[in-house]
C-alpha cells in the first residue's frame, strides 16, 4: 500500500508545483500520468484531475491572494464568461463531435505556444481602457528590477471574455481545465502581466473544476483510493509552487508555459487520434 | 464633486480589497486544512486497519470497477463510524466545496459593501454553478 501511495504522492506533488506556477492546474499532467503510467481508465483519471485542479487552485491561491498577485475583480468578471461556457458546453456534449474539437484545441495550443515564445518579458500598460477602469480592474505589481510597486491597466475585456467563454465550452465539452486558454486570454488579449495572469487563472480554474468535481463525486465517478492521495500531494505541490512564483523570472516562466502548451497539444492530438 | 465621488470609489475599492485579501486566504486555508486532516485521517485508518483493502481497491479501479458507492447520507454515517473509505470521500467533498464557498463569501461581502455591479457578477456565477451541479451538467 505504501509503495502505491508513495508513487501517487510524488506524481501529485510535481503536478501541483508546475500547475500552480503556470496557472494551469495539475490536470494536464495527472491525466496522462494516470492513464499511461498507472494504467488507470480515462474516467478515473478525469475524476482525479478535477480534484487535483481544485486542490491546486485552493492551495496556490492562499499565498497568491494574500500577497496581491491574484486580481480578484478580473477573476470575478471573467468567471461569468467561463461558467456560461461550461454550462453550455455540458449541454452540447454529445452533439458536437469531440474529435474535431480536440484537433482544433491542439492547433490553438500550438499557435499559443508560438505567441508565448515570441512575446518575451512583460510590457506593462499603466492605463487601462474605459470599461476596465469603470469596473476598477487595474491592479499593482512589484517591478522585478526596481522593486517598486507599479500600477497596471487592463484592456480589451470583451476579447478576453470571448476567450473565457471558449475556455468554459472546452471544459464542458472535453472535461479539461482550460487553464492555458485563461492565461492566454489575460496575458495576450487583456495585457495583464504574466505572473498576475497565472495567479488569477489559478484562482479561477477551481470554480468550474469544483462544481464539476461535485457532480463527479455525486455520480460516484471519483475513485477515492486514487483521488485522496492525489489531492493531498497536489495541495503540497501547489503550496510550494506559490512560494516560488513571486521570485520566478518571467522569461523562464514563459519557457515553462511554452513547454506545457506543447504537451497539451500533443495530449489533445493523441486523444483525437486514439478516439478516447 | 467628481473628485469626491472618485475618492469615495477609491476608498470603497481599497476597503473591499483589504477585506477580500485578508478573508479569502483565511477561508481557503481553513477549509483546505479541514479537508487535509480528514483525508490524512482516512489514509491512516486505511493503512492501520485494512491496507490489503486499499491494494485490492486500487487493482479494482485499474480494471474499471469503481462504481460501488453509497448514497451521501450513508457515506457520512459510515465516516462517523470510522470507515476509512467513507472518511476519505467526506474529505474530498469538503475540498470540492472550497471554490463554491469562496464565491458565496464574495457575494455576501459585495452585498454588505453595496457594490451592486459585483453582486450581479457573483450572483450570476453562483447561480450558474449551482444550476450546473443540480442538473449534473457541469464538469
Amino acid at each position: 500500500m505504501l509503495e502505491i501511495l508513495g508513487s501517487l504522492f510524488a506524481l501529485a506533488i510535481g503536478a501541483g508545483f508546475v500547475g500552480s506556477l503556470s496557472g494551469l492546474g495539475g490536470g494536464v499532467f495527472i491525466v496522462p500520468a494516470l492513464v499511461v503510467f498507472a494504467k488507470m481508465p480515462m474516467q478515473v483519471a478525469v475524476g482525479a484531475s478535477l480534484i487535483s485542479v481544485v486542490a491546486t487552485s485552493a492551495g496556490a491561491s492562499v499565498a497568491f491572494v494574500r500577497d496581491g498577485w491574484t486580481n480578484l475583480k478580473v477573476a470575478m468578471v471573467l468567471e461569468c464568461a467561463t461558467v456560461t461556457g461550461a454550462v453550455t458546453g455540458a449541454y452540447l456534449a454529445g452533439v458536437v463531435p469531440t474529435v474535431v474539437l480536440e484537433v482544433l484545441f491542439a492547433l490553438m495550443m500550438l499557435q499559443s505556444a508560438y505567441s508565448t515564445i515570441n512575446k518575451m518579458g512583460d510590457s506593462i500598460l499603466t492605463q487601462g481602457d474605459p470599461l476596465a477602469e469603470r469596473l476598477q480592474l487595474g491592479g499593482e505589481i512589484r517591478d522585478d528590477v526596481t522593486g517598486q510597486m507599479t500600477h497596471y491597466g487592463v484592456r480589451n475585456l470583451p476579447g478576453g471574455a470571448v476567450l473565457m467563454v471558449i475556455a468554459g465550452l472546452m471544459s464542458g465539452l472535453l472535461g479539461i481545465g482550460s487553464g492555458a486558454l485563461k492565461v492566454i486570454a489575460m496575458d495576450q488579449v487583456m495585457h495583464i502581466p504574466l505572473k498576475v495572469s497565472s495567479a488569477t487563472s489559478n484562482f479561477m480554474i477551481g470554480v468550474t473544476a469544483g462544481a464539476g468535481a461535485l457532480v463527479f463525486l455525486a455520480r460516484g465517478d471519483v475513485s477515492t483510493a486514487i483521488a485522496a492521495p492525489v489531492a493531498l500531494g497536489v495541495t503540497a505541490g501547489a503550496l510550494a509552487g506559490s512560494r516560488v512564483l513571486p521570485h520566478a523570472n518571467v522569461n523562464a516562466l514563459r519557457m515553462v508555459f511554452f513547454a506545457i502548451l506543447l504537451l497539451i497539444a500533443a495530449e489533445m492530438g493523441w486523444r483525437a487520434l486514439s478516439g478516447i | 464633486m467628481a473628485r469626491a465621488v472618485r475618492d469615495l470609489k477609491m476608498t470603497q475599492q481599497s476597503h473591499e480589497d483589504l477585506i477580500l485579501r485578508a478573508w479569502t486566504p483565511f477561508l481557503l486555508r481553513t477549509i483546505l486544512i479541514v479537508a487535509a486532516i480528514i483525508l490524512v485521517a482516512g489514509l491512516i485508518l486505511m493503512a492501520n486497519y485494512s491496507p490489503g483493502f486499499y491494494v485490492s481497491r486500487f487493482q479494482a479501479v485499474r480494471s474499471g470497477h469503481f462504481h460501488a458507492r453509497d448514497p451521501m447520507g450513508v457515506t457520512f454515517s459510515k465516516a462517523l463510524w470510522g470507515d476509512p473509505h467513507s472518511v476519505m470521500t467526506v474529505g474530498l467533498l469538503v475540498l470540492t466545496l472550497v471554490p463554491l464557498a469562496r464565491v458565496a463569501f464574495c457575494f455576501v461581502l459585495f452585498i454588505m459593501e453595496r457594490d451592486y455591479i459585483y453582486v450581479a457578477f457573483t450572483a450570476y456565477v453562483l447561480t450558474g454553478l449551482i444550476a450546473g451541479v443540480l442538473l449534473g451538467r457541469i464538469g
